[in-house]
């Protein structure tokens, strides 16, 4: 079995990462180099840097917009979202009935409705804003609602037991107790609402990162295309980063991971 | 010498000289095969200061029994009188409950945890901390205070729900198979440390188990239930001298009292 | 616990008011029929989509795209988590990679895909393998994780081959987690394809709706949207009743 085997076969683990990640790097730098691949579907590794830091003021103001608008649509989507997940989670006659429907409605591919904010809103920063809400929203509340919903019921009596109000209850015992929740719905809610808002970008903007990514891609300058999409890597990194260093700070009383 | 108080299980009971009384009680479920008598027509009484023990086949109705008497959950027929007032809801004053360790909140600390039905009350946090860290002190562990649940061993957990059982100091204090998570050794222990803290406090305690052995070494009084519907079988004084110790077990008066609940048990079955 | 019958009863109910005060909203002339079309009116639309050639072709390029970018990635995407999930050395060499391109918003590669392969069918099954196989593998990984230890030493002290214990042990053990990392990875692959087809394409159901929305064809958009809602949802429904019957054992 391999789970018992797992003595090191000349090299860590970890160092043949990075050593594949190094391979990657380099191959990615010399086969568009060598002519393996046209150049215009890979550009190599140091051009898209090179060309990526000339036009660095371009990429910084996408950003900036981009940045901006992630920042108004995580408010809408945390914010009802946590609100509409404690509702469906607490409420059973909601719980039975509307939370199933918005679980299904999940599985839609929520794309499909962008046209229409456009037709409505038209193409500035409130689409992006109402579409990356839209995308962050779903996961925010169902992981509110399945935190809410599963609460040990033992907690509860506990602390009717001893006297607690329903306030209490609420605040003391539920919003703690789904803490762990409501942080698992801040991180995939987050990094949605950022689909949410690069794809509305991508599809119909006129400014942002996911526009200038597309307006380079109709250009065909190849090397500015790979920069763009390294910026929103970057980008998504440290938002998931920031996330779990709240994590960090809000369950001490976890054990911790090794 | 075990003598039978058979007659106490059934006579009429006048609340006065109870701490707690539970008068006709019944709880029925209503499931998709019909009524179930989770607790039929029970009735008791438990003096101020005694330890009373309650036993009976899983699915008898104990922890029913208890939640009522806890007023966590409303009786569908008869009252439970505590301190001669009919049981509306919880009375944190009166009845306390001690739960299974599990029931400690993860997010606060040991203290927190001990603190917390003082908090709920409004306590001074100092004055609530003071008390709790002498009340862990008490259940021995004294240097845990800042450590949460999940760094403690399960012993030392259910010391804690112990320790925070007493904090909230009511009158009548109920348990629901406090032990039941734990390791045989650990359970001796922490029998003990609950029949000596409970000689300093001396408080009237409904302590639910399915351990025989259990029942016998710690209660003055052991009540049987049947199961389905839940009734009391009979209501065994056990009038071992206390304090109790290990070589208490060993006596045949232990070994008779056992032997009989258990033959209760196993007849109703 | 409400029955179910019941609780469609009240869901069906939910969604017909939700539908009547939508349309008396636009008959009383609070929304303007150009932006918002009444249901009434959007459903007469869904039916012509259903009747319509043209329609019924872009469904069905966008259908073959996704069953076939599925097709590929089911089997691909479990075995290589397979593979992570049960060879140690190399899952703590790869994993990280897996995990950290999952939680990345994999869209922004669609240009990539386009300056690879085109616009046409071949980029729409490859970018919606690429959106699907991150989850597959890592709820493969999850899956083999699920199997307890103490299962596997069973089997083995009941003297049970390599084959035994893969075929009578994992496997079944596994099934519950591998099929419900197959249908988030099925919602990935539509978002996927229609988003490509949104983005660039000559057809398919999201081209299509793309191309109503551009010229303002408010009934064709609504009617397009409800119908690609209602299929995804149940594609999405088929899997989880399937992934219930598999995982009936589990609770
Ligand atoms: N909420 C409930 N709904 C239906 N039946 C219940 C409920 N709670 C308990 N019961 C039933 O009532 C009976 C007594 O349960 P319980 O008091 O937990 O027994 P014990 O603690 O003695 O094992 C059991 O048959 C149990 O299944
Ligand atoms: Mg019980």
């Amino acid at each position: 079995m391999g789970r018992d085997s797992c003595e090191a076969p000349f090299i860590s683990p970890a160092t043949l990462r990075w050593l594949f990640l190094a391979v990657i790097v380099v191959v990615w730098e010399l086969v568009p180099r060598l002519g393996l691949v046209p150049s215009v579907m890979l550009a190599p590794a140091s051009e898209a840097m090179i060309a990526g830091f000339q036009d660095f003021g371009t990429f910084a103001r996408a950003l900036g917009i981009t940045f901006g608008q992630l920042a108004s649509a995580l408010i809408f989507a945390y914010g009802i979202g946590a609100l509409a997940g404690l509702l469906l989670g607490s409420v059973y006659f909601l719980r039975e009935t509307l939370l199933p429907i918005v679980s299904s409605i999940y599985a839609v591919p929520l794309v499909i409705v962008y046209p229409l904010l456009t037709a409505w809103v038209g193409i500035g920063p409130e689409s992006k804003v109402i579409f990356g809400a839209l995308y962050g929203f779903f996961p925010m509340a169902l992981s509110v609602a399945a935190g809410v919903q599963t609460v040990d019921r033992q907690y509860i009596l506990a602390a009717r037991s001893m006297g607690a109000r329903t306030s209490q209850i609420l605040f003391q015992i539920m919003l703690p107790a789904s803490v762990p929740s409501i942080l698992s719905g801040l991180r995939i809610g987050g990094a949605m609402t950022a689909i949410g808002v690069v794809v509305a970008e991508m599809m119909a903007a006129t400014g942002g990162i996911g526009f200038l990514i597309t307006q380079n891609r109709t250009m065909f300058n190849t090397a500015e295309v790979y920069f763009g999409i390294f910026l929103v890597l970057i980008l998504t990194g440290l938002l998931d980063m920031f996330i779990r260093l709240m994590e960090r700070c809000f369950t001490n009383w976890y054990p911790k991971e090794t | 010498m075990a003598e039978v108080t058979d007659s106490m299980a059934h006579a009429p009971i006048s609340s006065e000289k109870f701490d707690l009384s539970v008068e006709q009680v019944s709880l029925h479920f209503e499931t998709p095969n019909g009524v179930l008598k989770a607790v039929d027509e029970v009735s008791f009484g438990v003096e101020t200061g005694r330890f009373v023990g309650l036993v009976g086949p899983s699915g008898c109705g104990k922890s029913s029994l208890l939640l009522m008497m806890a007023g966590l959950q409303k009786a569908t027929f008869g009252d439970i009188i505590v301190e001669g007032e009919p049981l509306t809801g919880p009375r944190p004053q009166d009845v306390g409950v001690i739960f299974q360790e599990s029931s400690l909140l993860p997010w606060k600390t040991a203290s927190e945890n001990v603190e917390f039905p003082l908090a709920l009350r409004g306590v001074d946090k100092a004055e609530r901390k003071q008390l709790a860290t002498d009340m862990l002190k008490l259940v021995g562990l004294s240097g845990f205070e800042d450590r949460h649940p999940f760094e403690l061993s399960g012993g030392m957990k259910q010391r804690v729900s112990i320790a925070r059982g007493f904090c909230q100091d009511p009158r009548i204090l109920l348990m629901d198979e406090p032990f039941a998570a734990l390791d045989e050794q650990t359970r001796m222990t922490l029998g003990d440390e609950l029949l000596r803290i409970w000689e300093g406090h001396r408080k009237t305690v409904v302590f639910v188990t399915h351990s025989l052995t259990e029942a016998v070494y710690l209660c003055d009084d052991v009540i049987v239930m049947s199961a389905q519907p839940g009734r009391i079988l009979e209501r065994i004084e056990i009038d071992l001298p206390r304090p109790r110790t290990y070589e208490t077990m060993a006596t045949a008066d232990f070994g008779r009292l056992r032997d009989r609940i258990w033959r209760l048990i196993r007849g109703s079955e | 616990m409400l029955s179910s019958s019941y609780r469609v009863l009240v869901q069906a109910g939910i969604v017909l008011i939700l539908l009547g005060l939508w349309e008396a909203a636009v008959f009383s002339g609070l929304a303007d029929t150009r932006t918002l079309p009444p249901p009434s009116e959007i459903a007469i639309h869904i039916v012509a989509l259903l009747g319509d050639q043209d329609v019924l072709y872009n469904l069905w390029i966008t259908s073959a795209q996704v069953g076939l970018a599925f097709l590929i990635v089911a089997p691909v995407g479990v075995a290589i988590g397979l593979l992570l999930g049960e060879h140690e050395y190399i899952g703590r060499a790869f994993r990280p990679f897996f995990y950290f391109l999952a939680g990345v918003p994999k869209s922004v590669f669609l240009p990539v895909f386009i300056l690879t392969f085109g616009i046409g069918f071949t980029q729409k099954v490859a970018f919606g393998i690429f959106q699907a196989i991150f989850v597959l593998v890592i709820s493969a990984i999850a899956a083999v994780g699920s199997v307890s230890p103490t299962l596997i030493k069973v089997a083995r002290s009941y003297g049970a081959n390599r084959w035994q214990l893969y075929s009578q042990i994992f496997l079944p053990a596994m099934m519950p987690v591998v099929i419900e990392g197959m249908r988030l990875g099925m919602i990935f692959n539509i978002t996927g394809v229609v988003f490509a087809e949104m983005y660039v394409a000559r057809a398919g159901i999201g081209h299509m709706i793309a191309t109503w929305g551009m010229s303002f064809q408010m009934p064709q958009l609504f009617a397009g949207i409800f119908l690609t809602a209602f299929l995804s949802i149940a594609v999405n429904e088929v899997l989880r009743w399937y992934e219930r019957r598999v995982d009936k054992w589990r609770k």
